[in-house]
C-alpha cells in the first residue's frame, strides 16, 4: 500500500535507461541469491514434497535473475558510451526481496513458508508498481509480468504447504513471522543507525588523536628501505603470542 | 597428540585435525555453509572434524589459528596512520571491522570450544603457508616460497624447511616483503580493474590472458618496479587498496591502462576494448610471472637446493607455476592442493606439531582427500522420493556405463568418496564430460556453469598417458597433479582434445596416479578404451558463485538445476527424466487448498 503511494517516484525513477539498467542488474543478483537461497532450503528441508517444490522455485528465482541480467545488459548496451547516471535510488526501488534477511539453516520448514509467503507477497506488490511504471520500455514490461505470474504460484504453493505442515497454526505462524519481520527491520535499522555514530566517533577520534601517530608513523615509513626485510631468527618466537 | 588447526575472518576459512602427526580430516567452511568463500569462524568445520574423530573439544591439545591477530591489527592502524589524512573514510570501517571480531580470536575459540586459552596458538601467516607446502610435499629439503595478498605484514617469504633423518623439522623463512608491496594486491587490483570480484575471480584474470597479448607489460611495470636486491616494490601512486575500502587503483592507473571495465558488462574479444582488457590481463599476467621466476631463480642459487615449495594464494597460478619449473632451477615444484588460506588450517596445526611441539616428522599422505564423504545410500534415497530412474550398479558395471555415458556426450556428475580440501576438483566431486568438442566446452559453459565464454575447462589424464597428449617438462607431472600447473597440449593433440584446450595451446591438466584416485583412475582407463583417448574433462562439481558440493544432496540439486545427464555418488547412478519438474507443480495443485482469508 505505502509502496503504491510511491508510484510517482517509481516512475522517475525507472525513467532513466541507465539507472534501469544497473537496478535490473542488481535485481538479477538478488534474484540468484535467494535461488541459493532456497537451493539450500531444498537440501535442508527432511519433506520431500517441500523439497521439490523449494528446489522449482529456487530455478525459476535463477530464470528470473538471468532475465533480469539479460534485459540490463541489452539496455546498457544500448546506451552511447560514457553515460553515467549518478544516483541509483537503490533504497527508493528495492529489488523483490529487498531488504529480506533469509537464514535457511536456521528456520523449520514452518517459518520458512511463512517467510517464503510474505516475502513472495511483498516482492508481487513491488513488480506490479515497476510493472505499471515501465509503459515506455515494453521488454521489460514484459519480463515482470513474466516473474508476477511465477510470483503468484510462489505465493499459493507456500501457503498451500504452509497449511499441510501446520494445519492447527499456519494463521497464527503468518502473524508471528509479520511480527518478526517488523523485529527485523528494527534490528536492521538500530544496527545501522549503530554503525553510522560509531563511525562518527572513530572520524572523530581519527582526527583529534591520530594527527600526532601518523606524524611519527609517517616519520618512520620513510626510514624504512624498500625491497626484502630480513627476518630475524627471534621472530619466530612462542606460538603463544598473539603479537 | 590431537591438534585443531583454524583459518577465518578474512577469506575462505577452514579447520584441520591433525592426530599423532597425521592430518585426519580437513574441510573448509564454505563446502558446509553453502556460502562461497565463507570467511566466518568455522564452526560447522570444526564441529564436522570432532564428530568426523569422535572427538569432544576437551580432548584437543592445541588449537593454532593461523596468524597472528594483533600483528594484524598493527599493520592495519599503521597503514590507517601512514595514510592520514587520506584513509579517513577506511579508518572507521577498518576499526569497527577489526576491533567488532578479528582480534578477540582467543576469545572466540576458548567460549566456542570450551577449551583453555592457554592452549590456544598462534602461528604467523606465512609460517602457516609454509608449513602447508613444506610439510606436505613428499621432499625432505626444499626452499620455500610464499606469496599472497597479506598475511600480517609480510606479502612475500622466501626460506627452507628440511625434515631430517632423526625426526626433527625445521622450517626457517629468512627474509620477507611487506605490505603494500605485493604480487597478490597487484594481481587482485587487476582483477579488480578488469570487473571480476577480488579474492574470488583471480583465476578468471589468468584465463583471460590466454585470449590477449602482452602489450602493456611497460606500463604495468611502471606500477611494480624490481628492487636492486631482486624484490620488488608498488607504486602506491597508482593504488588506493592502502588507504581506502572503495576502490583499489587510483586516478593514475586509470590514466595508464584506460578506463576500467564494468562488471556487468561481458567481455566481447572481438571489440578493441574486450581486446584491451585481455591484453591488461596478459601483461599482468606476464610481469607477475617474471617477478616469480626472478625471485624463485635467486631462491635456487642462494640455497642450491633442488626442490622448492610454493604456498599462498599467487602459488594458485598456474601458468607461473610453470614457467618457475621451467625456468628457475629447481627440479620439482610442489604445491599443496590448498595453497590459500584455507590450507593454512593444516598448515598451522603441522607446524605447531612439528615446531613448536617437536613431535616426530611423518609422511603425510598426498593426496587432497580430507573432507566428508559422499554417500551413494543418499542418492538413492532422493531419487526414490522424487521418483527418478536410478540404478545400483557394482563397481565395474557402473565404471563401464559412465564411460559410455561419457562416449555418448553424456555430461556426468561424479562424487566418490571424500571431499577434497582446496579450490580444485580432484576427482571426488567432479563434472566429467568428454574432452573432444569445443561444442561441448561451450555447452559446459553456457547450460551448466553459466560462466562466461572464455573460461578454459581442465583435463584429467592417467599418469601412464601424461607424455603422449601434453608437454610435461620434467617435474611436470608433480606439478599437475593437484592441477597447478597448465602445460602444452601437444599440437597433434589439440583438435581432438579441443573442449579442454586453451586458446593459447595449453591446458591447466590434472596428471592423475592410481592410487590417489582409483576409480576415476579406471573410469579414465574405460573412457579410453572406447574413445582412443583416456583424457576427461573435470570441472569442479558446482555452478557459478557456489562452492564445490559436499554432500550427496548438493550434487543432486545441482544436478536437477544445470544440464548434466548424469549423477554418480557411490555405486548410485542417476539418469535425468524429460520432464522431472512438473511433478511438483501437479502436487501442489492436487494437495488440498487453503481458506487463504483464514490463513492471513
Amino acid at each position: 500500500m505505502i509502496f503504491e503511494m510511491f508510484r510517482p517516484v517509481h516512475r522517475w525513477i525507472w525513467c532513466d535507461a541507465e539507472r534501469r539498467a544497473h537496478k535490473l542488474l542488481r535485481f538479477g543478483e538478488t534474484e540468484t541469491d535467494g535461488g541459493r537461497d532456497l537451493v539450500r532450503a531444498s537440501e535442508m528441508t527432511p519433506d520431500s514434497l517441500l523439497r521439490r517444490l523449494y528446489l522449482e522455485h529456487a530455478i525459476d528465482e535463477h530464470r528470473h535473475g538471468v532475465m533480469f541480467r539479460r534485459r540490463g545488459n541489452e539496455i546498457l548496451r544500448s546506451l552511447a558510451p560514457g553515460s553515467n547516471s549518478s544516483f541509483q535510488a537503490d533504497w527508493l526501488a528495492p529489488s523483490g526481496h529487498g531488504v529480506d534477511d533469509l537464514r535457511v539453516d536456521e528456520e523449520p520448514d514452518e517459518a520458512l513458508l511463512a517467510f517464503l509467503h510474505l516475502s513472495e507477497k511483498t516482492a508481487a506488490d513491488r513488480f506490479s508498481v515497476y510493472r505499471d511504471v515501465l509503459e515506455n520500455d515494453i521488454p521489460t514490461r514484459a519480463i515482470f509480468e513474466e516473474i508476477l505470474r511465477d510470483e503468484v504460484f510462489h505465493m499459493n504453493y507456500t501457503l498451500t504447504q504452509l497449511a499441510r505442515v501446520s494445519p492447527q497454526r499456519h494463521g497464527r505462524t503468518l502473524w508471528y513471522e509479520r511480527l518478526r519481520r517488523i523485529w527485523k527491520s528494527y534490528l536492521r535499522l538500530a544496527a545501522a543507525l549503530g554503525a553510522v555514530i560509531g563511525g562518527f566517533i572513530l572520524i572523530v577520534q581519527y582526527f583529534v588523536i591520530l594527527p600526532p601517530f601518523a606524524w611519527l608513523a609517517k616519520r618512520v615509513e620513510r626510514r624504512e628501505s624498500r625491497g626484502w626485510t630480513a627476518i630475524s631468527p627471534q621472530s619466530n618466537r612462542s606460538l603463544q603470542r598473539q603479537y | 597428540m590431537k591438534i585443531l588447526g583454524i583459518s577465518a575472518h578474512y577469506h575462505d576459512s577452514a579447520a584441520a585435525l591433525v592426530i599423532d602427526g597425521m592430518p585426519v580430516c580437513a574441510v573448509q567452511e564454505e563446502r558446509l555453509s553453502r556460502r562461497k568463500g565463507d570467511a566466518s569462524f568455522p564452526l560447522s568445520a570444526i564441529e564436522w572434524c570432532l564428530d568426523h574423530t569422535h572427538l569432544e573439544p576437551e580432548a584437543i591439545d592445541a588449537v593454532v589459528y593461523y596468524e597472528r591477530p594483533m600483528l594484524k591489527f598493527e599493520r592495519i592502524l599503521t597503514c590507517a596512520l601512514r595514510a592520514f589524512p587520506h584513509s579517513w573514510r577506511a579508518f572507521p570501517k577498518a576499526m569497527q571491522n577489526s576491533l567488532g571480531e578479528k582480534v578477540w580470536v582467543r576469545g572466540i575459540i576458548s567460549s566456542h570450544l570450551g577449551v583453555p586459552r592457554s592452549r590456544i596458538l598462534f602461528t604467523e601467516h606465512h609460517q602457516s603457508h609454509a608449513a602447508a607446502a613444506f610439510l606436505t610435499a613428499p621432499t625432505r629439503r626444499a626452499a620455500i616460497l610464499t606469496t599472497d595478498g597479506v598475511g600480517e605484514w609480510a606479502t612475500l617469504a622466501v626460506g627452507h624447511g628440511e625434515r631430517k633423518p632423526d625426526g626433527n623439522t625445521e622450517i626457517t623463512l629468512l627474509r620477507e616483503i611487506r605490505f603494500p608491496h605485493s604480487l597478490g594486491m597487484l594481481y587482485s587490483t587487476f582483477t579488480a580493474y578488469l570487473g571480476f570480484a577480488v579474492n574470488e575471480d583471480e583465476y578468471k584474470v589468468m584465463g583471460l590472458a590466454g585470449y590477449g597479448r602482452p602489450t602493456m607489460v611497460d606500463q604495468v611495470r611502471r606500477v611494480i618496479r624490481r628492487t636492486p636486491d631482486g624484490a620488488f616494490t608498488l607504486d602506491l601512486d597508482y593504488f588506493e587498496f592502502h588507504t581506502t575500502t572503495e576502490r583499489s587503483y587510483s586516478d593514475r592507473f586509470v590514466e595508464l591502462f584506460g578506463p576500467p571495465r564494468n562488471s556487468y558488462e561481458p567481455i566481447d574479444l572481438e571489440t578493441a576494448e574486450g581486446q584491451r582488457f585481455a591484453d591488461c590481463a596478459a601483461s599482468v599476467q606476464r610481469v607477475l610471472e617474471d617477478t616469480l621466476v626472478g625471485i624463485a631463480r635467486a631462491l635456487c642459487q642462494e640455497t642450491g637446493l633442488t626442490d622448492l615449495c610454493l604456498g599462498g594464494g599467487v602459488a594458485l597460478n598456474g601458468v607461473a607455476n610453470a614457467r618457475i619449473l621451467a625456468e628457475s632451477g629447481f627440479e620439482r615444484v610442489f604445491v599443496p592442493s590448498a595453497p590459500g588460506d584455507a590450507g593454512c588450517a593444516l598448515g598451522a596445526a603441522l607446524y605447531a606439531d612439528r615446531i613448536h611441539f617437536g613431535n616426530p616428522d611423518r609422511d603425510v599422505p598426498d593426496h587432497p582427500f580430507w573432507g566428508p564423504p559422499a554417500d551413494g545410500v543418499e542418492l538413492a534415497r532422493l531419487a526414490r522420493e522424487d521418483g527418478h530412474r536410478f540404478e545400483e550398479l557394482d563397481d565395474s558395471t557402473l565404471i563401464e556405463q559412465t564411460a559410455a555415458d561419457l562416449a555418448a556426450g553424456r555430461v556426468v556428475g561424479w562424487m566418490d568418496g571424500a571431499l577434497e580440501l582446496g579450490p580444485r576438483a580432484l576427482g571426488h566431486r567432479s563434472i566429467l564430460a568428454a574432452p573432444h568438442a569445443v561444442a561441448m566446452r561451450d555447452r559446459l559453459n553456457r547450460d551448466i556453469k553459466f560462466r562466461e565464454e572464455f573460461r578454459p575447462f581442465a583435463p584429467v589424464v592417467p599418469i601412464e598417458s601424461a607424455d603422449r597428449y601434453f608437454e610435461l617438462p620434467p617435474g611436470g607431472a608433480r606439478l599437475a597433479r593437484f592441477m597447478s600447473g597448465i602445460f602444452p597440449v601437444r599440437k597433434e593433440w589439440r583438435q581432438r582434445l579441443a573442449a579442454v584446450t586453451h586458446v593459447d595451446g595449453t591446458a591447466r591438466v590434472q596428471v592423475l596416479e592410481h592410487a590417489m584416485a582409483p576409480r576415476l583412475h579406471t573410469l579414465l582407463e574405460a573412457y579410453g578404451r572406447r574413445s582412443g583417448i583416456p583424457v576427461l574433462l573435470n570441472t569442479s562439481f558446482n555452478l557459478a558463485g557456489e562452492p564445490i558440493v559436499n554432500r550427496v544432496v548438493e550434487g543432486y540439486t545441482t544436478f536437477r538445476r544445470s544440464g548434466i545427464d548424469v549423477l554418480v555418488a557411490g555405486q548410485t547412478r542417476l539418469t535425468k527424466r524429460a520432464s522431472p519438474l512438473a511433478n511438483a507443480k501437479e502436487e501442489v495443485t492436487c494437495s488440498r487448498s487453503v481458506d487463504r482469508s483464514s490463513a492471513r
